[in-house]
C-alpha cells in the first residue's frame, strides 16, 4: 500500500517544499529556520503520532457542520463566506499557521497551538471561540481531520523534512513590567525596526499598505493599542506571555519574523512588556511619538488594564457618555488638564464600538475602524466632544468627485458593495474579486466622522428614538459631520436614503476646534452651542439622556456615503452640579438613625428593668 | 480564583445557576450539621448572615452578564425573608438567633460595650454616607425593555407578492422526490447533542456538502452559503448572536441556538422578520435601534426561505407549526 505514495512523491519531486522554502526565505528575510539548532528558550520535540482513522472521521463530521462555510471543502480557505472577509479564512493546504509555540517556519503543535486557536478563536478575524459550543473532544477531532486531510503540502509525520523546536514558555519567568523594562523595550523596538511596520507609537501605521501574506493578500501590521484584537491573545488580552510567544516564534505566512535567533530572552521580555503596556488602559497616556521617558514609562506601568467583556472579548462598553462642567473657555486640545482631572474618577473617555454598516446597500463588510473614543465637557454656552480613534492612514480626497457632500445614494455613481463570490471561485487561487485582494486598491476618499442627535428629543415618548441611521420622517436628526478635507457641516437627516439637508445657519455655529492625524491616530475636537434653534437642532439640556450615535469613514477603505462604520445609540448626559440638598438629607438620615438607636436602647433597658422587678 | 473563571454555559445558564446555589446551600447545611455534631455548631445568627451574604455575593459576582441592582435587591429581600423564616422556626431557635443582638444591646461585658459604642457611632455615619451617595445625580445606563417577538402582521408583501403568514409554506422543505415533507426535513436536522453536528457526514441526506445531496439538504447548503455571506457578521459563525460586530450593537443580535428564539416561532414569522428587518418591526420592537437589514433589499424571496431553513437545520430546531 505504501508504494504508490512513495512513487507519487518521487514523481513530483519536492515541488511544494521548494515553494514553501522560497516563501520562507523571501518573506521572513531575517531568519531562516535553523534546522537542528535551537534558538534561546526553545527545545526540540518529537513529531506527533498520526491520528486514528476514527478520530479523523469524527472530525470530518465537525468540519462539514461548522468549518466548511468559511474554510471550504478542500480547506483552501475558499468557503462561501471567504470573499467578504478580511483577513481571509486560513488556507490549510500549505500547513502555514500563524500562532504557534514552534520556531519560525515550522508546523504548529496540534494539541497546543491549534487547539488553543479553535478554543479561543482569533480575535480581529471572523474566527470565533468554539469553547462551550464544541466539546474538547470534538475540537480535537476536527484538528485530526484538518491536519490529516486538509494540510496537503506538509505532514506532521514527515521525519525527513519536519522538526519541532518548541518555545518553553511555561519554564521561562517573565521579567516584571517595571518602568525600566518598558523604557528598554521602547528603545529596542526602534533598534529592531519594529516601528517600521508598527509605527512610532505602535498603532500599525508604519508600512501599512505594502505588506502581503504568502498568498499575496494585503495584510496590515498589528495595532499595539488594541491587544484584544491580537490574533494570539487567547482570550487573555493583557497577558504579556502571548506577546512574548508571537515575538519569539513569528507569524508564519506573514512578514512578521521571529526574533528568537537574534535577540536574548531578556530583551524579548522587555519588548513584550513595552508592547503590552501600550494596550489601552484606564488612562490615555501620550507616548510622545515613541520617545518614552522615565515619566511616561512610570505612567504606562501604573495605569490599569481595561475591563474586558467575557461575552465579546472586547473592552466593556458603557452606553452613557458623561459630560462634565468646566469653568471658562472650553479645552482647545487633547492636552488640557481638565480632560483628566480627578472628577472623572477612573477616566472620562468612553469607548464606542463600531460595526460595519450592513443594513442598507452598499454594505461595508470590512470596517477598519472598530472603535472610537469619546469624551465631553461643557460650559455655560457650549458643549465640546473630543473624538480620538486609530486609523493607519490619513485619507484626504484628492480627486474631484461627481457628487455633492449632502448626497447619500452613491450607487448611482458606482459606489458598490462587495459581491458575495464564494465557492464558485474554487479554481481561482488569487481570488482577485475578493474583498481581501482589493484592500489596497480602493479609490481614496475622505476620512470622516459624524454624530447625530434627535431634534426635539424632549418630545419623544421614551424610549422612542429616531432611526439610528440618519433619522426618519417623523423624527428628524441633527447631524454634525466632519471630513478630513477640513469641512465641518451641519445637516438634517430624515432617513437612510434621503439626501441630507444642508443647514448653513447651524454650520456657522458649530466649530472645529482641532483635527489632527498623528502617528496613526485622529484627534478631532468639535464644539457646538448648547441651545440654538429648538425647532431644528438638538436642544441640549442638563441632566437629560440625549440619544446620540456615531458614524466613521476610513478613506483608504473606500468608505464614502453609506459605506462606513456605525455605532449603536449611546446617551450623552451633561452632568449637573451636585445639589446642595444632598448634604442636608444625608445629615438628616444620620440624625434620624441616632434617634431610633436611642429609642431602641431606652426600650431595651426599660424592659430589663421590668424583668428585674418582676 | 480559578473557580470564578468556570464559565456559565450558554443556554443552560438558569438551570446551572439554580443548581449551583442549591448545591452550595446543601453543602452549607451539611457542614453545619457536622459541626453541630462535633459540638462546635455555628450560631444561628452568624449562619443566617453567612448564607445571606453568600447569596448576595453570588448574584453580584458570579452571574454574567451582571444583573441590575434593583433585581439583586429583590432577590436579596426574598432570600432575607427565607432566612428569617428559617431562623424563627421555633421559639428556641428565634431566641438563639436574637441572643447576639440582645447581648450587644445589653452590653454586659467589656467587649460588647465597645462593640455597642462602635455600632452606635458607625451606623449613622454609614447611613448618612449611603444617603449622600444615593442623592448624588447618577447616570446609569437606562434599562429599556423591548418585545423580542412582537405580534406579526397577518400578511407581508415581499418583492411584490403578498404572503399570508398563516398559510404561507416553506417551498424548500421537500424530500428527495421534491414533495413538501416537514417530517422528512425534521429527520435530517443536526443532532441536538453537544456540538449540534450533522447526523451522518457520509449520508447524502444529512450532509449538505455531499455531492449527491438532493431536495431539503441541498437547499440547506444554499441557505448556509447565504448565511455565511450575509448574516454571520452579526449572528455569528455558530448562529449564537456573537458575530464580529455583536458588541457594537444594542440590542445584541439574536441567538438562534437559544431555545427562546427561532425554536419558539413559526417559519413564516421568521420569513417576515428576515424580509422586513429591524425597520419593519412594530414600535414595541424598537425599530429605530435595530440594524437588522430588511433583507428584501439584498436577497430574493427564495434566498430568504433557504436561509431561514438553514437556521433551523444548523441549530437543530423544528419550526413551530399551527397544530
Amino acid at each position: 500500500m505504501k508504494v504508490p505514495a512513495v512513487e507519487m512523491k518521487s514523481s513530483c519531486p519536492l515541488a511544494p517544499w521548494l515553494v514553501s522554502l522560497v516563501f520562507m526565505i523571501g518573506t521572513l528575510g531575517l531568519t531562516l529556520p535553523a534546522f537542528g539548532q535551537e534558538a534561546e528558550g526553545f527545545a526540540a520535540a518529537k513529531l506527533p503520532a498520526p491520528f486514528q482513522a476514527e478520530q479523523v472521521e469524527a472530525g470530518k463530521r465537525v468540519y462539514f457542520t461548522k468549518c466548511v462555510w468559511c474554510h471550504g471543502v478542500n480547506g483552501s480557505g475558499d468557503g462561501p463566506g471567504a470573499d467578504r472577509l478580511w483577513p481571509r479564512p486560513r488556507n490549510f493546504n500549505s500547513g502555514t499557521f500563524k500562532i504557534r509555540h514552534t520556531a519560525s517556519g515550522e508546523l504548529p503543535l496540534i494539541e497546543v497551538d491549534l487547539l488553543q486557536t479553535v478554543t479561543h478563536g482569533l480575535p480581529g478575524s471572523a474566527m470565533p471561540s468554539w469553547e462551550g459550543i464544541l466539546s474538547e473532544e470534538q475540537r480535537k477531532n476536527v484538528l485530526a481531520f484538518v491536519t490529516t486531510e486538509l494540510v496537503q503540502d506538509r505532514s506532521w509525520q514527515d521525519e525527513e523534512f519536519e522538526e519541532l523546536n518548541v518555545l518553553q514558555l511555561e519554564t521561562l519567568t517573565p521579567i516584571p513590567p517595571t518602568p525600566e523594562s518598558v523604557l528598554r523595550g521602547s528603545e529596542l523596538v526602534v533598534e529592531n525596526k519594529c516601528i517600521e511596520c508598527h509605527g512610532l507609537e505602535g498603532r500599525g501605521d508604519g508600512n501599512a499598505f505594502n505588506l502581503k501574506n504568502d498568498w499575496g493578500f494585503p495584510i496590515q501590521p498589528a495595532d499595539w493599542h488594541k491587544c484584544w484584537n491580537f490574533r494570539g491573545s487567547r482570550q487573555d488580552a493583557y497577558n504579556v506571555k502571548n506577546i512574548f510567544r508571537t515575538f519569539s516564534t513569528g507569524i508564519n505566512g506573514t512578514p512578521m519574523p521571529s526574533f528568537a535567533d537574534n535577540m536574548t530572552i531578556e530583551d524579548r521580555w522587555h519588548i513584550a512588556n513595552y508592547v503590552q503596556s501600550l494596550c489601552e488602559r484606564d488612562k490615555d497616556i501620550d507616548i510622545a511619538g515613541g520617545k518614552v521617558t522615565e515619566e511616561i514609562a512610570t505612567a504606562l506601568t501604573t495605569a490599569q488594564p481595561r475591563g474586558i467583556d467575557p461575552l465579546t472579548d472586547k473592552p466593556k462598553v458603557n452606553f452613557v457618555i458623561p459630560s462634565k462642567f468646566v469653568e471658562g473657555e472650553l479645552p482647545t486640545d487633547e492636552f488640557d488638564e481638565r480632560w483628566y482631572d480627578e472628577r472623572w474618577k477612573k477616566e472620562g473617555r468612553r469607548i464606542i464600538a463600531m460595526g460595519g454598516q450592513i443594513t442598507h446597500k452598499p454594505r461595508n463588510f470590512v470596517n477598519r475602524i472598530d472603535d472610537i473614543w469619546v469624551q465631553s465637557v461643557y460650559n455655560e454656552t457650549h458643549v465640546t466632544l473630543m473624538f480620538r480613534w486609530d486609523d493607519r492612514s490619513k485619507s484626504v480626497l484628492e480627486d474631484e468627485v461627481d457628487w455633492d457632500p449632502y448626497e447619500v445614494n452613491l450607487e448611482d455613481y458606482g459606489i458598490e458593495e462587495q459581491a458575495p463570490g464564494g465557492s464558485k471561485f474554487d479554481d481561482d487561487p488569487f481570488h482577485q474579486d475578493s474583498i481581501a485582494a482589493k484592500q489596497v486598491s480602493y479609490q481614496v476618499f475622505n476620512d470622516a466622522l459624524a454624530f447625530q442627535m434627535p431634534i426635539k428629543y424632549q418630545e419623544l415618548p421614551a424610549p422612542r428614538k429616531p432611526r439610528y441611521f440618519w433619522g426618519d420622517e417623523g423624527f428628524p436628526v441633527d447631524i454634525v459631520k466632519w471630513t478630513a478635507d477640513g469641512n465641518l457641516l451641519a445637516y438634517e437627516g430624515t432617513g437612510w436614503d434621503q439626501d441630507l439637508e444642508d443647514r448653513d445657519d447651524f454650520t456657522e455655529q458649530i466649530k472645529l476646534v482641532k483635527a489632527e492625524w498623528k502617528e496613526g491616530r485622529w484627534t478631532v475636537i468639535i464644539s457646538r452651542p448648547l441651545k440654538a434653534d429648538y425647532e431644528e437642532d438638538a436642544y441640549i439640556e442638563l441632566g437629560k439622556y440625549i440619544p446620540i450615535n456615531f458614524f466613521v469613514w476610513d478613506g483608504h477603505n473606500g468608505d464614502v456615503g453609506r459605506k462606513m462604520g456605525v455605532s449603536a445609540f449611546y446617551y450623552l448626559v451633561l452632568e449637573p452640579p451636585i445639589p446642595a440638598e444632598a448634604k442636608w438629607y444625608a445629615g438628616l438620615a444620620a440624625v434620624g438613625l441616632v434617634i431610633v438607636e436611642g429609642w431602641i436602647l431606652t426600650r431595651r433597658s426599660n424592659r430589663r428593668k421590668a424583668q428585674g422587678t418582676s | 480564583m480559578e473557580w470564578i473563571q468556570f464559565k456559565l454555559i450558554e443556554g443552560y445558564m438558569p438551570m446551572q445557576m439554580i443548581s449551583e446555589l442549591v448545591i452550595c446551600i446543601l453543602f452549607f447545611s451539611i457542614c453545619n450539621s457536622l459541626l453541630k455534631r462535633a459540638g462546635i455548631g455555628v450560631p444561628k445568627f452568624w449562619a443566617g448572615i453567612l448564607v445571606w451574604s453568600f447569596i448576595i455575593l453570588y448574584l453580584k459576582y458570579r452571574i454574567y452578564p451582571p444583573i441590575p441592582f434593583s433585581v439583586r435587591a429583590i432577590y436579596g429581600t426574598v432570600s432575607a425573608f427565607g432566612i428569617f423564616m428559617w431562623v424563627s422556626g421555633s421559639q428556641e431557635e428565634w431566641d438563639e438567633f436574637k441572643r447576639p443582638i440582645i447581648n450587644v444591646l445589653d452590653a454586659k461585658t467589656g467587649f460588647t460595650k465597645v462593640l455597642r459604642m462602635a455600632l452606635l457611632v458607625l451606623l449613622p455615619i454609614g447611613l448618612g454616607g449611603f444617603a449622600y451617595n444615593s442623592l448624588l445625580p447618577s447616570f446609569a445606563e437606562p434599562i429599556e425593555l423591548r418585545t423580542v417577538h412582537p405580534a406579526p402582521p397577518a400578511t407581508t408583501k415581499v418583492h411584490g407578492k403578498t404572503y399570508v403568514l398563516q398559510t404561507a409554506q416553506q417551498p424548500y422543505r421537500i424530500d428527495t422526490a421534491g414533495k413538501y415533507d416537514p417530517e422528512y426535513s425534521n429527520a435530517h436536522i443536526v443532532d441536538q447533542a453537544m456540538g449540534r453536528l450533522m447526523k451522518d457526514v457520509n449520508s447524502s441526506e444529512d450532509n449538505p456538502w455531499d455531492p449527491n445531496a438532493k431536495g431539503y439538504i441541498k437547499h440547506v447548503r444554499e441557505g448556509g452559503e447565504i448565511f455565511f455571506q450575509n448574516c454571520h457578521f452579526c449572528h455569528g459563525d455558530n448562529l449564537n448572536g456573537r458575530g464580529l460586530w455583536a458588541f457594537a450593537f444594542n440590542p445584541i443580535p439574536a441567538n438562534f441556538t437559544d431555545a427562546g428564539t427561532i425554536a419558539q416561532l413559526q417559519e413564516t414569522f421568521v420569513f417576515w422578520r428576515v424580509a422586513k428587518g429591524g425597520i419593519g418591526l412594530p414600535t414595541e420592537g424598537f425599530p429605530w435601534a435595530s440594524v437588522m437589514p430588511p433583507w428584501e433589499q439584498h436577497l430574493t424571496v427564495d434566498e430568504i426561505w433557504k436561509v431561514v431553513m438553514f437556521e433551523y437545520w444548523h441549530t437543530g430546531y423544528y419550526p413551530r407549526t399551527w397544530d
